[in-house]
């Protein structure tokens, strides 16, 4: 049941057909895993906290450094030294007090993220290299939680979704596994909003998902050109040979 | 005539103007731009001509299904767009 004060808080999302009372209350009851708190996971933490996600794990072994508020719009000045998680954590609660949320301020193991996803509603992958986005994809695959996928550097941004239901196409189905050619913004750039424009997308495919309305970006990947202001959207199926969900 | 058009992020790296060849094939329409783009050829392509990891190739905006010869088929019209995996966050 929504209290009135927040019938009123979240009164323009309930409003939308789409989501009314029920996804509301689907959102309150959710539990969504935030993996990186940089550039993409900043806008996914603050818009997913403000719009009503009930729990939050944000995870990120990273401090912050005066080089990310640039971009990383949830990190303020005075956070600079503190560790990404709990910087972003302070944030967030400033923005909606009834979240609740946790941090893990190391990089956990393949199997301690198992254990984390198995939890989690939705993973929001906002990392920064490959190994970890594999890894994620395999952990989401055994146990059918749907990854919501971004990634963005320099001008140019991608997207995607993965459900893992029957038919649908894996991250290990669109990209080889290539642990040996991460590029970062720390050494290539990026311009600032692009990372909002992406993760803005990211939250937005969660609240989809969660909330169970629309059709997710699943077997499309979007990618977006910040110095056109274009968009394209590829079209991928599941690979036969898929190692991971074939 | 096949349009064959590279990402943005690649041209950091490598000159990789749009070009327009004939070509009845993803292999056929590469081969044709790397003939005049050698170095570009090394960049996409490892040594046994197959797409290097990072890379993707999409026809009409579906991703090709042969990484390893390039047999998927082409149109008369058909856009050839090469892209590059993104990890940044
Ligand atoms: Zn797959």
């Amino acid at each position: 049941m929504l209290t009135d004060e927040q019938l009123l808080k979240y009164s323009r999302q309930i409003m939308l057909p789409q989501i009314d009372i029920a996804g509301q209350e689907a959102l309150l009851n959710s539990h969504l895993l935030i993996i990186g708190l940089g550039g993409l996971g900043a806008p996914v933490a603050m818009y997913l906290a403000a719009a009503g996600v009930g729990e939050l794990t944000l995870i990120d072994d990273d401090k912050v450094d005066l080089s990310n508020l640039q971009r990383q719009i949830i990190h303020q000045f005075e956070s600079i030294g503190k560790d990404k998680v709990e910087s972003a954590k302070i944030t967030a609660l400033s923005l909606n007090p009834e979240t609740r949320i946790n941090i893990i301020n190391y990089r956990p193991g393949e199997e301690e993220m198992s254990t984390l996803i198995e939890q989690a509603n939705v993973v929001i992958d906002c990392c920064d290299n490959f190994s970890t986005r594999f890894m994620l994809n395999r952990i989401c695959h055994n146990y059918r939680v749907p990854l919501v996928s971004g990634a963005a550097i320099r001008w140019e941004g991608q997207l995607s979704t993965y459900t893992y239901e029957q038919g649908t196409p894996c991250y290990r189905c669109l990209y080889e596994e290539d642990a040996f050619n991460d590029q970062t913004c720390t050494q290539n750039g990026v311009v600032a909003p692009l990372v909002g424009v992406i993760g803005s997308m990211q939250a937005m495919e969660a609240i989809k998902l969660i909330s169970g309305t629309g059709h997710t970006v699943t077997g499309r990947l979007m990618l977006f050109d910040g110095m056109d202001m274009s968009w394209r959207e590829i079209r991928f199926k599941p690979r036969p040979a898929c190692p991971v969900c074939s | 005539m096949v349009k064959v058009i590279f990402t943005e992020n690649l041209k950091r790296h490598i000159d990789c103007p749009p070009c327009e060849v004939e070509a009845a094939s993803v292999a056929e329409a590469l081969a044709k731009v790397f003939a005049a783009h050698p170095r570009l050829g090394s960049y996409i392509l490892d040594d046994q001509g197959g797409l290097r990891k990072h890379v993707m190739v999409t026809v009409d905006n579906n991703l090709i299904l042969d990484r390893e010869s390039l047999s998927d088929p082409l149109d008369q019209n058909s856009e050839v767009y090469v892209l590059q995996a993104l990890s940044g966050g």
